[in-house]
């Protein structure tokens, strides 16, 4: 199996923060792997230095064999990876059909475009049936699906989805999950995902990583990390018996 | 004995007092107003004085009589360090009851096991989370009457017939003052110094652990003895955060303080220690030489962060520093121009360094429990903080040699304290005799008998030589001694103190026992190891991947040619394995001075050892 994405002691900053404090990660070709963290963990710092969007202080990152920290960004997307970002970000005033069309941009004049339109919508029915409608009009589901049909668009080797289930109801968090693992089984699209949802996460990735305070604490394939007792109880909100029924106080991490 | 203060008895007076206890009543009533200990409340440093010192612990006492404890019975007390700790301590030891801690660490099976074996009746709890750990294990425990918990926090809805709150606690003994307004006093005066002022459990690195009693007679000689060589003023300020429930605590946070009337403050927790010493600046502070390798490898990453230009001066001063230290060990003084620079580095950069510490108002640094780098000592005598080694153990009631910060013979733990004799037995045993000496093993005669020698010396179990200075030096422990199948005889202490001297190794276990050659367990220091991964670029996720990297192997490889280099063919360590779990206090492999215990590791990581054979 070859390493698509391979980062290794990246530092970077957020503004004067310090938010990634020596990451090493690797994404395996035809793999989901996930990172999970709290809030201010540095999840998403770590996405857009691996996208370009933020230039790291220090460390390397080899994306299909090739450097790419310190290019910019739409060298790097047009290399063949697609930032799928938190919160969507959709064009709003462009169509559906536009905004996908715009995620083949670095592939203008390819023949099969056409192709991959209909997969986009074969995954997502909803799209088509409002090819022709403005996005920013459309829920917040629906403009996830367009974010990640857009990335598909790209014909990436490498998909980065940044809290795809971000302001979605649990049902439709669950569908979108199932469309995630669907497109790697069928398309065999490589995946790296940051969630909050951790449960989720952890049943559709391959491999884990838990990142806190810019740091990896933990890593392990996604069965280890379910059955980490950290995990269980600081991610997945379960709780060893109490003598009393509550409890206030956490147990310390030790991350085994 | 010590000259002038022992009464024909035996007994040894201090202030005209014989326990601990007269002597802590008389400063109270002395000091009054003046503040004894400070405590962080919501981020904001609070005072509390003398008086309040001793009416809590009168109330304490008070309440303790009212619910039944007798003389020599005990109390145990599951918490952190805070002021209701040395409340309890001295309320429960004027009434001539035992005092006895619990680390808070320690699982609720140990828990069950020290309470039985203290055969406690009252279990002072700190909180919610150390009240589940009472509640887990309670069934185990059928002689415990009572269970005290301290904070209320997340309890309100709680209630249960065993157990009661600290202010419930408190009001019960306010009652009991008034209707008997001497009692406390009255009991205060008859507790003898043979008595047993407090119960310390040995960490049990093999077998279970076993109960100190020391006397308030052994508190006292220590206070005496140690009256020049570790002097404390009324205005000295102490930081307090090492655990309680471990003797060398107790001497300088409680005793000594007591004796002198200085100022104690607690720690908000063990991982705010740093911040607290700034706040704090304490003239005086002890603590195990972890601490002091943290504080080094702090100001060593903060130069290694630094600008080139930075780096240079920072060398330079650390230079002069150096110099001037290295004049002093051999009892000399710098030359004027060597003076003059030394004054200038001082000025422009070790002051600074100090400041970073919290060692601007340092009078003297104590440092034991384990061996510690003389060249850390001398590193911190070069940036101007006096510290001195000293070697004691629970069964000495704390200290039996200290070095004299005045004439620090680095290299050494330093001479006896004055009336305490020690001697080295023909195999190498340090044997020790005098007033600090234990009373014996809470029912384990037996284990006592086995302890001393039938001439009164205690068998220290370690193993040491005296110099022409009179100074102690400690090579190993007996019981650690390795007998390779070739029947060499290795103290393993040795090489592996010369291991833990590297910033990368936080602690190490050499094997060997009835083997061809000897080997090697590495637990490595995640800050410092980290860094170092950093800066070479070399990738690592959690710390497994840490410990698995090549490029990390090869540092402590390195480390180990080095530590080869300076033992004999037999004691080189032909291989070696990292542990790659981070270690915590909760685990069984480390006591909670985060000491690596030789027996628990050979079990756990057999499968690292039989790796290498």
């Amino acid at each position: 199996m070859t390493t698509v994405l391979d980062v290794q002691n990246v530092e970077s900053f957020y503004g004067a923060v310090m938010a990634l404090r020596g990451v090493s990660i690797q994404v395996p070709e035809g793999q989901i792997v996930t990172i999970l963290g709290a809030n201010g963990a540095g999840k998403t710092t770590l996405m857009k230095t691996v996208s370009g969007v933020i230039y790291p202080e220090k460390g390397h990152i080899t994306f299909a064999g090739d450097r790419i920290d310190g290019k910019d960004p739409e060298k790097i997307a047009s290399s063949g990876l697609a930032h799928v970002p938190e919160g969507r970000e959709v064009f709003p005033f462009l169509t559906v059909e536009e905004n996908l069309r715009l995620g083949a941009y670095s592939r203008k004049g390819a023949a099969d475009i056409e192709d991959d339109l209909d997969m986009v919508y074969s995954y997502f029915p909803i799209l088509r049936e409002r090819r022709k409608q403005a996005s920013g009009t459309m829920s917040g589901g629906q403009q996830q699906m367009l974010a990640i049909g857009r990335g598909l668009m790209a014909r990436p080797k490498l998909m980065l989805l940044d809290e795809p289930s971000l302001g979605l109801s649990p049902l439709l968090t669950q569908e979108i999950f199932g469309i995630i693992s669907r497109l790697n089984h069928e398309q065999k699209v490589t995946m790296l995902l940051v969630e909050q949802n951790a449960n989720i996460a952890l049943h559709t990735a391959h491999y884990g990583y838990v990142l806190e305070l810019g740091r990896i604490v933990m890593a392990g394939d996604s069965e280890k990390l379910l059955n980490s007792a950290d995990i269980q109880e600081f991610y997945l909100g379960q709780q060893g018996e109490s003598q009393r029924g509550q409890k206030r106080w956490k147990k310390r991490k030790t991350w085994r | 004995m010590l000259d002038g203060v022992t009464t024909p008895d035996g007994s040894i007076l201090f202030d005209g007092c014989d326990t601990i206890v007269k002597l802590w009543a008389k400063r109270c009533k002395e000091k009054a107003g003046h503040t004894a200990h400070r405590e962080k409340e919501y981020g904001i440093w609070q005072s509390y004085s003398w008086t309040d010192f001793y009416e809590h612990a009168r109330w304490i006492g008070q309440a303790f009589m009212e619910m039944g404890l007798r003389h020599g019975e005990c109390v145990q007390i599951l918490s952190e360090d805070r002021r209701e700790w040395i409340y309890i301590d001295l309320a429960v030891a004027s009434i001539g009851a035992i005092p006895t801690g619990v680390y808070t660490t320690d699982s609720a099976d140990q828990l069950a096991y020290l309470v039985n074996d203290s055969q406690a009746k009252f279990l002072i709890i700190e909180n919610d989370e150390q009240l589940d750990k009472f509640l887990e294990a309670r069934d185990k425990m059928p002689g415990l009457q009572k269970a005290i918990v301290l904070e209320r926090e997340g309890l309100r809805d709680f209630h249960d017939e065993q157990v009661m709150f600290y202010d419930e606690l408190l009001l019960m003994g306010r009652k009991a003052q008034e209707k008997h307004p001497n009692r406390f006093e009255q009991a205060l005066e008859q507790v003898q110094p043979e008595d047993t002022r407090m119960l310390v459990y040995t960490s049990g690195t093999t077998g279970p652990p076993k109960g100190a009693m020391i006397t308030h007679r052994n508190m006292m000689f220590q206070l005496v003895s140690a009256e020049t060589l570790l002097d404390v003023s009324s205005e000295d300020e102490q930081l307090c955060f090492l655990p309680l429930c471990h003797v060398l605590e107790r001497i300088f946070s409680v005793e000594q303080p007591i004796r002198a009337g200085a100022v104690v403050n607690f720690a908000e927790s063990p991982e705010t220690v740093f911040d607290n010493l700034r706040e704090v600046a304490p003239t005086l502070f002890t603590a195990v030489p972890r601490l002091w390798e943290k504080m080094y490898s702090r100001i060593m990453i903060m130069r290694s962060e630094a600008t080139p230009m930075g780096r240079v001066v920072f060398d330079w001063a650390i230079k002069q520093g150096l110099k001037k230290a290295a004049a002093k060990e051999n009892g000399k003084s710098l030359d004027p121009i060597s003076g003059l620079s030394h004054a200038l580095a001082d000025w422009l950069v070790l002051s600074n360094i100090r400041s970073m510490l919290g060692m601007t108002r340092i009078r003297r640094g104590t440092t034991g429990a384990a061996p510690i780098s003389p060249d850390l000592l001398r590193w911190f005598a070069g940036i101007g903080v006096p510290l001195s080694e000293g070697f004691g153990m629970t069964e000495t009631a704390g200290v039996a040699t200290v070095n004299d910060p005045r004439n620090n013979r680095i290299g050494t733990v330093g001479p006896a304290l004055p009336g305490c004799e020690v001697k080295i037995a023909e195999d190498g045993e340090i044997l020790i005799k005098g007033g600090n000496i234990f009373k014996g093993y809470w029912n384990r005669p037996e284990k006592t008998a086995e302890t001393m020698s039938p001439d009164g010396y205690l068998l220290t179990g370690d193993i040491g030589e005296i110099d022409d200075n009179g100074c102690l030096r400690i090579t190993g422990r007996k019981k650690d001694i390795i007998i390779t199948a070739g029947g060499k005889n290795i103290t393993p202490a040795e090489i592996e103190s010369k291991l833990k001297f590297s910033p990368y190794i936080s602690d190490a276990v050499v094997i060997g026992d009835k083997r061809k050659y000897l080997t090697c367990l590495i637990m490595i220091d995640q800050e410092n190891v980290e860094k170092f991964a950093q800066d070479k670029q070399i990738p690592f996720s959690d710390f497994a991947s840490l410990a698995h990297a090549k490029e990390v192997v090869n540092l402590i490889r390195e480390v180990v040619t080095e530590t080869n280099a300076e033992f004999a063919r037999v004691e080189q360590i032909k291989d070696f394995r990292l542990i790659d779990v981070l270690l915590t206090a909760e685990d069984e492999e480390l006591t909670p001075t985060m000491k690596l215990k030789r027996g628990f590791v050979e079990k756990r990581h057999k499968a690292l050892i039989d790796q290498m054979y």
